[in-house]
């Protein structure tokens, strides 16, 4: 009985191992991290434009800037990746959120 | 604060936020954002990190780390430039395609990978071109990074050479073109891809499946990995699957826009008055950190205190590394260590002492590399746009009890 019991001890422990192994084997889980968005007018059609590619710590890890510089980086979003942001009305709402919002008070 | 607060304290940050330098004296340079917390969630195959982004993922290594010559894989800074990074590849069924301008155009697996060419080791410091952002004032483009984006691991894999020797160069054949598995949201979307030119492949330039003796992980690359010794890590592309050799110079953004300096002496220019011609970041500057103690460290007057870090350039091999505790005017040389690892590794260095008096102590480190490169102070290294290359002398203060 002990016997056994030490036996499926141990085929419980392989098998367990077996398992761990093959579930690293099947890849990896990447985390959802939650960068809060600063509430003011935009936000959310900010959120919609941006956050569909990339996280929104990728936008304010860029610092404080300048409108310049939020109106240059929109630009290369739109120009170089392909962000779908369409209209004049857009490109503006999207600039105004991150430069009241995460600007340095500079124009250029 | 023992390495093992450092964990502790990983208290609860939803990603670290980025301040900015924006309020300082225009174009002083300034140190580093230092200090800054990990976050409380960890990513696959990492203890938890300082956290940019998730998506991509953007971790960097805290200071306490770079005390020695490797980084262990589980705390080695990530940076991702594509969202979609696969969470799943097959080891028994993965392969690199190589094509464009060679012989025949083949894929390779990875079994193949190790048994059918010569397998190469050797250790190199993997470091952003961005690392240490953060000191450039006005703040310059890209991710806010502290010091701490930058690693040293042992690598091992094959010779980029020999495998396009196995494919065959074609005569015109001139630049290799890499890209990985990692894709954006938009099909639209240029791919992550980086080129090398040709007269600068080198034996050194390996594809590496393993990093500190296991498998890359997810997060570094996995299954296969670029390694350029010396070069900054914009061509280290990771999962990568795909070689092009071509002709003629591929037109891409991220060649022909970012990761680039000004191509003058200074490798500066003001925002004002940018530079019209660049050049590619390329060999990495020389450089050291001190890992510990760190920035609030308390240490007892009188005690046993031992600075430790490391220094890294280019592949000149790093000379001397200097100590100064009273604020840059006299500098005592540290110990290096025997430097066996190669002059692509990290020298991990040590200086003992015992501080003299009760209060603010701050602690320099400065390397100096067998070219005569000597890292500058701070505040006289100029500015440039993407925030490139920063190597000034580290400090750290602690507090003496």
């Amino acid at each position: 009985m002990t016997t056994t019991f030490k036996k499926s001890i141990l085929l419980f422990l392989f098998l367990g191992t077996a398992t761990l192994f093959a579930e690293i084997n099947k890849g990896v889980t990447f985390p959802y991290v939650n960068f809060p968005m600063k509430e003011g007018k935009g936000m959310y059609s900010t959120k919609g434009k941006c956050n569909m590619c990339h996280s929104f710590g990728y936008v304010i890890n860029q610092g404080k800037q300048s409108r310049k510089f939020w109106h240059n980086k929109v630009m290369k979003m739109i120009v170089v990746f392909k962000a779908p942001i369409k209209t004049q009305k857009d490109i503006d709402t999207v600039v105004n959120y991150l430069f009241e919002n995460y600007g340095n008070g500079e124009l250029e | 604060m023992e390495r093992r607060d450092f964990f502790k304290k990983a208290i609860v940050t939803a990603g670290a936020v980025a301040t900015g330098t924006s309020t300082l004296e225009a174009n002083e340079t300034v140190h580093p954002i230092d200090n800054r917390k990990v976050s409380n969630v960890a990513f696959p195959e990492k203890r938890p990190l300082i956290t940019y982004s998730d998506r991509p993922p953007l971790l960097e290594t805290p200071r306490e780390v770079f005390t020695s010559a490797l980084t262990p894989n589980d705390l080695f800074f990530v940076r991702w430039h594509m969202p979609m990074i696969p969470n799943y590849i097959n080891p028994n069924t993965f392969s690199i395609s190589i094509n464009g301008l060679v012989e025949k155009d083949i894929k390779v697996s990875l079994k193949e990978l190790k048994t059918e060419f010569k397998q190469v080791e050797l250790i190199a410091v993997l470091q952003c071109g961005g690392n240490s952002r953060t000191a450039f004032n006005p703040t310059a483009s890209g991710i806010q990074w502290g010091i701490g984006a930058m690693g040293c691991a042992r690598w091992k894999g094959v010779r980029l050479k020999d495998v396009l020797e196995y494919a065959g160069l074609k005569k015109e054949a001139a630049w290799i073109g890499f890209n990985g598995e990692d894709k954006a949201v938009y099909n639209e979307t240029a791919n992550f891809v980086r080129e090398l030119k040709l007269e600068h492949l080198n034996d050194n330039i390996i594809l590496a499946y393993e990093m500190n003796g296991e498998d890359l992980p997810y997060l570094n690359g996995y299954p296969l990995r670029l390694i350029l010794p010396g070069i900054y890590s914009d061509s280290w592309i990771k999962m990568i699957s795909n070689i092009t050799v071509t002709k003629e110079k591929q037109k891409l953004h991220f060649m022909d826009h970012a990761y680039r300096v000004p191509d003058n002496e200074c490798e500066c220019e003001t925002p004002e008055n940018l530079a019209q011609k660049t050049k590619p970041i390329e060999e990495m500057n020389v450089n050291s950190i001190i890992g510990y103690p760190v920035t609030g460290t308390k240490v007892r007057n009188a005690s046993d205190l031992v600075v430790r870090g490391v220094a890294f350039d280019g592949g000149h091999g790093i000379r001397k590394v200097q100590i100064s505790i009273d604020g840059g005017e006299k500098w005592e040389d540290a110990l290096l260590d025997d430097g066996i690892e190669g002059k692509y590794a990290y020298r991990a260095f040590t200086y003992a002492f015992k501080p003299k008096e009760s209060g603010a102590l701050t602690i320099m480190c400065k390397a100096t590399n067998k070219k005569g490169d000597v890292q500058p102070f701070a505040k006289d290294i100029k500015w440039n746009h993407g925030g490139y290359k920063y190597n000034g002398i580290d400090e750290v203060t602690v507090e003496v009890l």
